[in-house]
């Protein structure tokens, strides 16, 4: 019995360093690309463009951050995006978790209609819809308005989806149950569903905020001045020429595009860890 | 008040939707007048958009401009070109347009038929004043729908150390020295590659071009192609033949043109003025000595493209004649080399390239008289269109050893289908 | 309005008939109150969507069928109706008709390796006995935001014939690596494991949400049943992750679908066209400016990915 168990001890730790070698390597193979992106930031533009490239700068210099931040009024985009992306998340994390619950915990007619328009909007490619939604926006009167930024994004098919697909693997029982105390139905979703809620609302709290943060075409269209452009809108400008791409500045314009998203991802990681355990039901 | 709105728009919209199954396409206006502005002082609100590096310093240049015009306000906003046509696209969807804003050449067509541009006014503009290959950029349908602003021409830039071992100290003159320059760098002077070409992708048809044009080819008048003449046959089996003797890469990765020829492993190429600034900035302390540019061969002429970027203002603006005045202050010859000055753009007005400024300038001067004879495709909607067309016959002829024939026969029939769109 | 459906079953109340009637009017205010609740935590999303994604949608629907050019712009009514002729025309079109050949191949390949990673790479670290759990889950998520000039850039160095790690690997043992980007039988299947490498982070985040929903109870009875691990893996989380599972395969298909960015920046289509898209076609019609061909290419692109859906709705099971 035992030695059995020692045996079997040993296979485990066998089969952890494995694996560990093996995500390491993974770990290498995908985060390498970002790394020589923070690098490649601190070298002058002739290294950058050096053939074959370096990994670590030869040269370490910040004048891509000085020039960025000289030409650009830094405070003013990150103001725009922070913003933007801030309530368009907030909308979604709240409009689609209700939409979602209703999808998949509540019985009324309409909902499978619903679902599969939902489903229907998912599917259609983007760029054929943009140029009616952008007529329909300025129609509104809504161009170089931070609600023309918001609006058309507070909500979209991607999160309900999402949502549904997280909340039919949450048991009937516990809202049942609720149902049973006598507790109203925005008070169980409140209570009772949200807080179980927490890694699929971390998810989609940070591929909306990417979303948002990174969108680039939409806000460039909308924003006809250029105090309602966004960070990547107000970075495109400086980095890519007619002819000439200035890969200095669209590099440290990058870190500065990913550092808050990156750091919007470490906040909500935790959550992702925080599953049954915590939220009351063993 | 708001939810009002919300519901017109989607009335509206919807209507839209109904009534499009109703109507159709009334066939051609004819030619347009171009209405005068008249003399006098800019006043009021300019809005200008403009891409890069002009959208960035523009705002700045035009201060001289109110200084001029005390009661006139530039207000530029810069727009990054990856999207610039994007943006100029919907903004006349939704009748939203600035007063004035910069337009890329080949877009000239294109949005000059949406009817959203307005004729240039003959009262303050003279076509004369231009070089008349940029003028022509402007031209939709007889009339004028804008202002060259700068231009740039396509040359040949080549190592003078390895040319001199070659040959050709003083560079190609005509197709066959290019050839025997592009041979004499591989063989006697070490070059991996003597000549660098476009195979093909977006844009080559630029580097093609020239050398049809340089034949006697003219491809493409306002309302009729002909890409299918002997002329575009002899062009492209020229342009083919670098590939073939091995003297031009089909595979060179992106990025590693400038490094190459900075060490001497490609020995030539075709470029435009901004390779100047790349190439010494890679190059370093002393490279300026080490290369210079060529006019495009000759072979019935010496034909380079023309590129660059017009000012066009909107019919939709709320300020026409503000926009037209600040289109022609640009314009003016002293303005053009002071912006020569700030951004580096050549100028597309003939007489200020009379100033010190360039002239001093060897490697300029040589952009400058190619200029005079440069050629840029006809103002038609569907040129973007045809010329992927184009690069992609061209990208089979480079790599796959495509018949020169039937490359001009396959881009004739390609650009048929497709039509000058009028 | 999306209103009242039929299709929808009535609820639990199973075997009830109508004969007895206080129970019935009961049963139909509870009825009208459910359909309330629904609607009250559906009508906030369904108001914003009918407005800024339906109509927009039905518009450019209307657009594919007309021959609207973007020189029409200013005058959208005046064009002329083609009917179905735009769609007609795309099937004779020798480059959408190569595009469609290059994006199933992408989408046939890049989704189950896509997923496959994923779910290998969550499992792992949701398997208890890893540290550094939060650095590889980080690290694994960097493509995702990684600028894609950045992964470009690096890719394409990777991939360089003469001076890239990949063939410099290969020529340590002794192969001679082909230039993968400027080779027409390599550079789809190079832009597959760019793809795949850039998105399973984002999958790998979804799956490990899906994971930790599953009660750990069910674990537990399983380990004292002497179920193995690969058992467990089958018998337990597979059949848990069904909804996870689906929806990562559904929104995967759909992105790849609609594949752009990866041949947008690493070979623009080429060479010879042999890493089109779709998705590329399109954005190339529309920059030429034919709208109504376009969306025509568009509504097509569309249905293929509802077919795809609705294949991996069936294969993955949905019995709801």
């Amino acid at each position: 019995m035992v030695a059995k168990d020692a045996a079997l001890r040993t296979r485990d730790r066998v089969a952890k360093t494995v694996l560990y070698v093996v995500l390491a390597l993974g770990l290498l193979a995908v985060a390498g690309p970002f790394v020589w992106m923070a690098l490649s930031s601190a070298k002058p533009e002739r290294e950058i463009r050096q053939v074959p490239p370096t990994w670590w700068p030869e040269t370490f210099t910040l004048d891509n951050f000085r020039e960025l931040f000289s030409r650009l009024d830094f405070p003013l985009y990150f103001f725009n995006s922070a913003l933007v992306a801030t309530l368009v998340t907030a909308g979604n994390l709240l409009f689609c978790s209700l939409v979602g619950y209703a999808l998949a915990k509540l019985r009324y007619p309409g909902r499978r209609v619903l679902f599969l328009a939902v489903l229907g909007m998912l599917m259609v490619p983007g760029m054929v819809t943009f140029v009616p939604q952008f007529v329909l926006v300025s129609n509104m009167g809504l161009t170089n308005t931070y609600t023309g930024l918001i609006l058309p994004f507070l909500v979209g098919p991607f999160g309900v989806f999402l949502m549904r697909q997280f909340l039919l693997s949450i048991p009937d029982d516990l809202i049942e149950a609720a149902r049973v105390d006598g507790a109203g139905e925005f008070r169980i979703f409140w209570r009772v569903v949200l807080p179980l809620c927490r890694p699929a609302l971390a998810t989609l709290g940070i591929l909306t905020f990417l979303g948002s943060w990174n969108n680039f075409l939409w806000p460039l269209v909308v924003a006809t001045t250029e105090d309602k452009y966004t960070l990547p809108v107000a970075l495109a400008l400086y980095s890519v020429g007619q002819n000439r791409i200035n890969y200095g500045l669209l590099l440290s314009g990058a870190v500065v595009v990913v550092l808050p998203v990156l750091i919007v991802f470490l906040l909500l990681q935790r959550h992702f860890l925080r599953g049954i355990a915590t939220t009351g039901i063993k | 008040m708001r939810s009002r709105r919300l519901a017109a728009a989607a009335g509206i919209v919807l209507a839209a939707s109904v009534a499009l199954a109703g109507c159709g396409r009334d066939s051609g206006g004819g030619q347009e007048e171009a209405k005068s502005v008249g003399a006098g002082k800019a006043s009021g609100d300019i809005t200008v958009w403009a891409m890069g590096t002009e959208g960035e310093k523009l705002a700045e240049f035009a201060k001289e401009f109110s200084t001029e015009n005390p009661d006139a306000k530039v207000s530029v906003t810069a727009v990054p070109w990856d999207a610039a046509h994007q943006k100029i696209a919907s903004a006349i969807a939704a009748k939203q347009t600035p007063d004035v804003s910069m337009i890329g050449t080949t877009w000239q067509g294109e949005f000059a038929k949406t009817g959203a541009l307005d004729p240039t006014p003959s009262d303050l503009i003279k076509k004369d004043d231009f070089f008349p290959g940029a003028w022509d950029t402007t031209i939709v349908d007889s009339t004028s729908y804008g202002v060259p602003w700068y231009v740039e021409t396509r040359l040949i830039y080549y190592r003078k150390d390895m040319a001199a071992k070659a040959g050709f100290p003083g560079g190609p003159k005509t197709w066959d020295d290019l050839k025997a320059m592009a041979k004499g760098m591989k063989e006697k002077a070490g070059a991996k590659w003597g000549l660098n070409l476009q195979p093909g992708k977006t844009g080559s048809w630029q580097s093609v071009m020239p050398f049809a044009w340089s034949n006697g080819a003219d491809v493409a008048s306002a309302d009729k192609l002909s890409f299918d003449t002997p002329e575009m046959t002899e062009a492209l089996a020229y342009y083919q033949s670098f590939y073939k003797e091995g003297l031009s890469p089909t595979a060179l990765p992106d990025g590693s043109l400038e490094p190459g020829f900075v060490k001497g492993e490609i020995g030539a190429f075709i470029s435009g003025p901004w390779h100047m600034g790349i190439v010494e900035d890679q190059g370093g302390a002393g490279f300026k000595d080490k290369y210079a540019v060529a006019q495009m061969p000759t072979k019935k002429s010496s034909t380079s493209f023309i590129g660059g970027s017009n000012l066009a203002v909107f019919k939709d603006a709320k300020n026409r004649a503000g926009g037209w005045k600040f289109v022609q202050w640009l314009s003016k010859p002293e303005v053009q080399v002071k912006w020569y000055q700030a951004v580096k753009d050549l100028p597309s007005v003939q007489s200020a390239w009379n100033d010190p400024t360039l002239t001093g300038d060897t490697l300029l001067t040589a952009f400058g008289q190619q200029l005079k004879s440069a050629k840029a495709p006809p103002a038609i909607t569907t040129w973007e269109q045809i010329a992927a067309a184009f690069d992609l016959e061209v990208e089979k002829l480079c790599k796959q050893n495509a018949d020169p024939a039937a490359t001009a026969k396959a881009i004739q029939q390609q650009a048929s289908a497709i039509g000058t769109g009028s | 309005m999306t209103g009242a459906s039929p299709a929808t079953a009535p609820a639990r109340p199973a075997g009830a008939t109508s004969t007895d009637r206080p129970a019935g009017s009961v049963r139909r205010r509870q009825r009208l109150r459910r359909a309330l609740t629904g609607w009250a935590f559906s009508a906030p999303f369904t108001v914003l969507f009918l407005v800024f994604m339906a109509l927009p949608v039905v518009a450019s629907l209307v657009m594919s069928f007309t021959d609207l050019r973007s020189t029409d712009l200013r005058n959208p009514l005046a064009v002329n109706v083609v009917g179905i002729d735009n769609y007609t025309r795309l099937f004779s079109d020798d480059l959408f008709l190569r595009s469609s050949v290059n994006t199933l191949v992408f989408v046939v390949v890049g989704v189950p390796l896509t997923m496959v990673l994923a779910l290998a790479a969550a499992t792992a670290l949701n398997s208890g006995l890893v540290r550094f759990r939060a650095l590889f889950r980080v690290g694994f998520y960097l493509p995702v935001v990684t600028s894609i000039v950045a992964i470009a850039v690096v890719w394409r160095f990777l991939l360089d014939p003469e001076i890239g790690l990949v063939n410099n690997l290969l020529r340590l043992v002794g192969i001679d690596g082909p230039s993968w980007l400027f080779d027409t039988r390599l550079a789809l299947p190079s832009l597959i494991v760019m793809a795949a490498w850039r998105n399973f982070g984002f999958l790998m985040v979804i799956f490990l949400a899906g994971l930790q929903a599953v009660p750990a109870d069910l674990y537990e009875a399983a380990t004292l049943d002497g179920a193995t691990r690969w058992q467990q893996f089958r018998n337990v989380t597979l059949p848990m992750l069904r909804p996870t599972l689906l929806f990562g395969g559904v929104i995967t298909g759909i992105g790849y679908l609609q594949l752009f960015e990866e041949p947008f920046v690493m070979t623009q289509g080429g060479p010879l066209s042999s890493t089109l898209s779709v998705s590329f076609h399109i954005y190339n019609q529309f920059g030429f400016g034919n709208y109504g061909y376009a969306a025509a290419a568009s509504y097509v692109l569309f249905l293929a990915i509802v077919a795809l859906s609705v294949v991996q709705f069936r294969l993955l099971g949905e019995r709801n």
